[in-house]
């Protein structure tokens, strides 16, 4: 009863500062660029607008994939510590998180495809260069964390630093989570990794054929998206929170760092992506890792 | 603006964020799209009243036509507003889409849109100025309101004669009908 109810609250919350992350990133923009701006809750307005327009299936399959690139992030939501809630804390951990990440990208491709829209074929193949270019960096640092706590679970990792201080503090670490830093705006999708959306050049890429209710649960799973990818910082580097007011807190300061260099930086082509991604934080990655097998 | 008031929140959901939650597609025809810029970005920011720009029809609920439609163009409009996801408001901008305009007697261009696709508001002026965008949209927000803003209802009931119309001009549609004809 107790773990139903842990999950329950999870999902819900993670829902609830997902939307609120991408209304303040909208508001924050409009700050800087000296407009008004909508209000912080314009994503619960465009979600409860979505659901309740008509929309338009183009298949099964376009049916099927939405639900399982959503499911993809709520499992992986399931895994991360939110303070001292972790309902699947004893399975898994940082290895299966690797797989799992995959899976929201899979699913959204596996929908999109089913449209047939050239755009959204482009945005995909993005997608998935972005993934392969992210996840080398990402399976590095997340080597360099196990080896140096000699543990897989994120749970004991946050223990660990609640006793013995951030990873930032120690070296082998500081090298993986500037890695980590480096490669976050591509798991968030945020400048100057935007290419998959892009609606100036590919009219919003696999979001295409998107409307009505679809559109709403691609939001949804965006904005899950970025809780996950801060909160994976938070809880490996910034020494997660014994409570979740505090960890909130956390994850605010890192995210709204990351919409500074959001709303100063336009966007790399794939290529270039790429050959930043493998080269910058995945040797940084690298040094770490190997500081870590050397030290510990 | 009635944006925040809980109640009217709990009362109809649906009615408040097609309000507050106008997606719009910027129908690129004729010189009105000169306008759209300024009242989209940091001049007059439109993202304020819920009005953002969004890149295909599926996603819009909002059509603004901006400037004369021509023939060709006239093609593309009717599948962009077949596109869009219902409800679905359509406002005509600038006085050519109206009766014509400048172009009323060009061999090119249609006359009157409200023929061919059902329009929910007009903005009049050659060019309207940003501002009146935004008395538009708060004028459009009343119309919802009330339940008057019903364009994509009539082009339900009445899709054969905007069917009829649409192929006056554009000869033989290469599309199956959108709804079924009855006759």
């Amino acid at each position: 009863m107790d773990i139903v109810f842990e999950i329950m609250i999870i999902i819900l919350s993670a829902l609830i500062i997902g939307l609120f992350f991408l209304g303040l990133s909208r508001k924050i923009m409009a700050r800087i660029h000296w407009r008004y701006g909508p209000p912080i809750a314009q994503p619960f307005i465009d979600i409860i607008k979505l659901f309740s327009q008509t929309s338009t299936s183009h298949g099964t399959l376009f049916n099927l994939g939405i639900i399982f690139s959503l499911t993809g992030s709520v499992v992986v939501l399931l895994f991360l510590p939110l303070g001292k809630m972790c309902p699947l804390s004893e399975s898994g951990g940082l290895l299966v998180i690797i797989y799992l990440m995959l899976i929201s990208p899979l699913g959204l491709a596996l929908s999109a495809g089913d449209a047939a829209n050239p755009n959204a074929s482009i945005g995909i193949s993005r997608k998935f260069l972005l993934a392969m270019g992210y996840e080398v960096p990402l399976l590095l640092i997340f080597l360099a964390v196990m080896t140096y706590y000699n543990t897989i679970s994120i749970a004991e990792i946050v223990n660990i630093q609640l006793l013995t201080g951030w990873s930032f503090q120690h070296l082998p670490l500081l090298l993986s989570g500037i890695a980590y830093a480096l490669i976050l705006p591509a798991i968030i999708g945020f400048r100057p990794f935007e290419m998959i959306q892009a609606p100036q050049e590919i009219a919003s890429g696999p979001m295409a054929e998107y409307g009505g209710k679809f559109l709403a649960f691609t939001t949804i799973q965006h904005a899950f998206n970025v809780f996950i990818g801060i909160s994976l910082f938070t809880n490996l580097f910034l020494g997660g929170a014994g409570n979740p007011g505090y960890f909130f807190l956390k994850m605010l300061i890192v995210f709204i760092l990351f919409l500074f260099v959001n709303a100063v930086t336009p966007r790399f082509r794939i290529e270039q992506a790429i050959r930043y991604l493998w080269r910058w934080p995945a040797l940084l990655a690298f040094v770490g890792l190997i500081i870590a097998v050397i030290t510990g | 603006m009635d944006r925040n008031k809980l109640g009217k929140w709990l009362k109809s959901p649906g009615k408040m964020g097609q309000k507050y939650s106008l997606h719009a597609l910027y129908f690129c025809t004729g010189c009105g799209i000169i306008e759209i810029p300024p009242t989209i970005t940091a001049r007059w920011d439109a993202e304020r009243f819920g009005v953002i720009p969004v890149a295909t029809p599926r996603q819009a609920n909002l059509f603004l036509i901006t400037g004369y439609v021509s023939v060709k163009t006239l093609r593309a409009i009717i599948r962009s507003y077949e596109q869009m996801p219902e409800p679905k408001y359509t406002v005509g901008f600038g006085s050519c889409p109206i009766n014509g305009g400048m172009y009323w007697d060009s061999y090119n261009t249609i006359k009157h849109l409200d023929k061919y696709i059902p329009v929910d508001g007009w903005i009049a002026g050659c060019m309207p100025r940003p501002e009146a965008v935004f008395v538009a949209v708060t004028h459009l927000w009343t119309l919802i309101d009330k339940g008057m803003a019903d364009g994509y209802k009539n082009y339900r009931k009445n899709y054969n004669s905007y069917r009829a119309n649409q192929e006056k001009v554009l000869g033989k549609l290469e599309w199956p009908p959108l709804f079924s004809i009855k006759d």
